[in-house]
């Protein structure tokens, strides 16, 4: 077996966030498949999405950073993935949340999860600033976006057709 | 903060094969944005073969064996990515070369493909390995008929188009 070694875990009060595996792939191929994933790139076939899956995980050795994938502390199920995303020509840094399953949204767990990835990025990443682009007009991504308290930058450029909502920095 | 995986790394006469990293970028986005790429799914952008990339370390990771980058011992440059592919998709495992631009005619796809083709059989253990070719990309077909292996069967890949699959020597055939 191979492994990404130096790649971080966070947790918070009911989430542990870990680099992608092996096994995490066929609920990430199966979630590339629906319409969810129509505004992160999706839907795509399995071979695109299994394509993707390895883009996700070599995005960490090409940068030393990437996606996590959310799962409830104890039990290693993939809820999601949660993290940095910067392909080369992404304008900024980004920070970006997918939630696989409809059943576990509502819940909290994507907020839960992208408030550690931007306290660890101010932290111990130390990035300047963060943004995260979302498609027009997934709102529930959008109503996220606002309760982790990011604001529309309208000035930023963009890949793609999306908006850019951009992380306050905290105060000192 | 540096992320690795733990590819072996390999050595011939000419050439280190090891794993791929950032490093490899430039040499690989000129292959993959020039007309040579037409036979491998290109002429793609920048971003996509940074993607492209990516998805070779991460293939290592998923399906424990990949593609190594080839570093020319005489001047350290990479000069091409060489080893053992498997995505999703592809009918078998198999044995795939491309050279980066400036890098043709020197026999280091064969040189290359050589030493993952041991690795496959003598440390992985399998018994047989193939290689999907474009139909008109000829240069790649003399190199496994260097090798040794000959056409099995037609294969039509959805972005690669018609290829023919060839099958390589086994390993007893090579001891």
């Amino acid at each position: 077996m191979i492994t990404l070694t130096g790649t971080p875990v966070l947790t918070t009060e009911r989430l542990t966030l870990r680099a992608p595996q092996p096994a995490d792939a066929p609920t990430f191929i199966e979630f590339y498949k629906t319409d969810r994933a129509q505004y992160v790139g999706g839907p795509k076939d399995d071979r695109r999405g299994w394509e993707f899956f390895c883009t996700e995980i070599g995005h960490w050795v090409m940068r030393g950073y990437g996606m996590f994938v959310v799962t409830y502390t104890g039990d290693d199920t993939p809820l999601g993935i949660v993290g940095h995303w910067n392909p080369k020509t992404w304008p900024e840094q980004e920070v970006g949340w997918v939630i696989f399953d409809p059943k576990v949204e509502g819940k909290g767990i994507a907020f839960e999860a992208a408030k550690a990835v931007i306290d660890y990025t101010w932290t111990t990443l130390k990035w300047d600033t963060i943004v995260s682009y979302i498609a027009y007009p997934n709102e529930r991504s959008i109503t996220l976006a606002e309760r982790l308290g990011a604001v529309r930058d309208d000035t930023a450029e963009v890949p793609g057709t999306a908006y850019v909502y951009r992380h306050p920095r905290p105060t000192a | 903060m540096s992320v690795t995986f733990s590819a072996p790394k390999l050595e011939t006469e000419r050439l280190i094969l090891r794993a791929p990293d950032l490093s490899d970028f430039d040499a690989l986005a000129d292959f993959y944005t020039s007309p040579r790429a037409a036979f491998v799914g290109g002429p793609q952008s920048r971003e996509l073969s940074w993607r492209a990339l990516a998805q070779e370390a991460g293939h290592w990771v998923l399906r424990a064996f990949g593609r190594w980058t080839l570093i020319e011992k005489d001047t350290q440059a990479p000069v091409g990515i060489v080893g053992l592919w498997h995505p999703e998709g592809f009918p078998e495992r198999e044995l795939g070369w491309d050279l980066f631009n400036g890098a043709t005619g020197k026999g280091y796809a064969t040189e290359a493909a050589r030493a993952a083709r041991d690795y496959a059989y003598n440390t992985l253990g399998w018994t047989t390995l193939t290689s999907l070719i474009a139909v008109e990309n000829h240069n790649s077909a003399r190199v496994a008929e260097r090798l040794g292996a000959t056409y099995d069967s037609d294969f039509t890949h959805e972005r690669y188009g018609p290829m023919q699959l060839w099958r390589h020597l086994g390993p007893e055939a090579l001891t």
